[in-house]
């Protein structure tokens, strides 16, 4: 772990760094900017010489990148199924029909499947309730909720650049 | 003045998904289908209203915060729901089925 790419993974944990040093520190005082920075930079060195790496191999600058577009098209995908749980609740014959399916992913590390198995529960009408290997078993409240599982897949694909190949 | 009216009408659409999200939770008949309304609805709930926070709070250094909060609150959201849901499998606790479709496949429970 020597060389230029160690130097910029350093980089790119202190970038992160420094931005939640900004955020919670709420100025942009010359003097807080620098201290930050060091602070920074001092902690992601500290954290390559314990750790021996600075951040998962797989958090690579494409994926923080395209990660705030995966938060806002996750977040319309929870608005529309919320509305169709909200629909289901209010109505007085409570019209569900739950089942527990097992779900096969083609995602290829564990990284993506807890990001993937993270996003079904946060969707409203699926809970995954076990995640072991690439078998998902995901609890629905109807049959065709089980239908929104490919697509989100397909985002998590997305965000992580995953191609599928079988 | 629009500004309040936006923010208003964010924090009114999250307490509104609170009362569903309680209205659910005392509806539903087991654990599996309460975890639905209780982590779902809470959590655009929560989400709503703290978005209408930032929008009143306007360009201040308060938005960014709020927006970090409402990550966080979505991820120990997830995680939580599916703790519950973990530990409900591994216990056998059996899930609520409609009635005559409990024979169609051995699955689950």
């Amino acid at each position: 772990m020597t060389g230029s790419s160690d130097v910029r993974k350093k980089a790119l944990l202190a970038c992160i760094l420094f931005a939640f040093w900004v955020i919670f520190t709420a100025t942009v005082a010359l003097y807080d900017l620098v201290l930050g920075a060091i602070c920074s930079a001092f902690v992601a060195a500290l954290t390559v010489a314990l750790l021996g790496r600075a951040l998962d191999p797989r958090i690579t600058p494409m994926v923080l990148l395209r990660l705030p577009v995966f938060m806002v098209r996750l977040v319309w995908e929870i608005i529309k199924a919320n509305y169709d749980v909200a629909k289901i609740i209010l109505n007085p014959r409570l019209p569900i029909d739950p089942r527990i399916v097992e779900y096969r992913t083609y995602l290829p590390d564990d990284l993506p499947r807890t990001v993937f198995s993270d996003s079904i529960t946060l969707t409203p009408g699926t809970v995954t309730v076990e995640l072991e290997g690439d078998v998902l078993n995901v609890h629905c409240l109807c049959p065709y909720h089980e239908e929104g599982l490919a697509g989100l897949e397909k985002l998590v694909a997305w965000l992580f650049g995953v191609k599928r190949d079988g | 003045m629009a500004k309040d009216i936006v923010a208003g009408v964010l924090c009114c659409v999250g307490t509104f998904f609170f009362l569903l999200g309680t209205t659910g939770l005392l509806r539903m008949p087991d654990i599996f289908t309460r975890l639905h309304p209780s982590t779902k609805c809470d959590t655009l709930g929560a989400c709503s209203i703290i978005i209408g926070l930032a929008v009143y709070s306007g360009w201040s250094w308060e938005m960014p915060k709020l927006v970090v909060i409402a990550c966080f609150l979505l991820l120990s959201s997830a995680t939580c729901g599916h703790a519950i849901g973990r530990s409900a499998l591994r216990r056998d606790i059996g899930y609520w089925r409609r009635k005559g479709t409990e024979v169609e496949d051995g699955d689950g429970a």
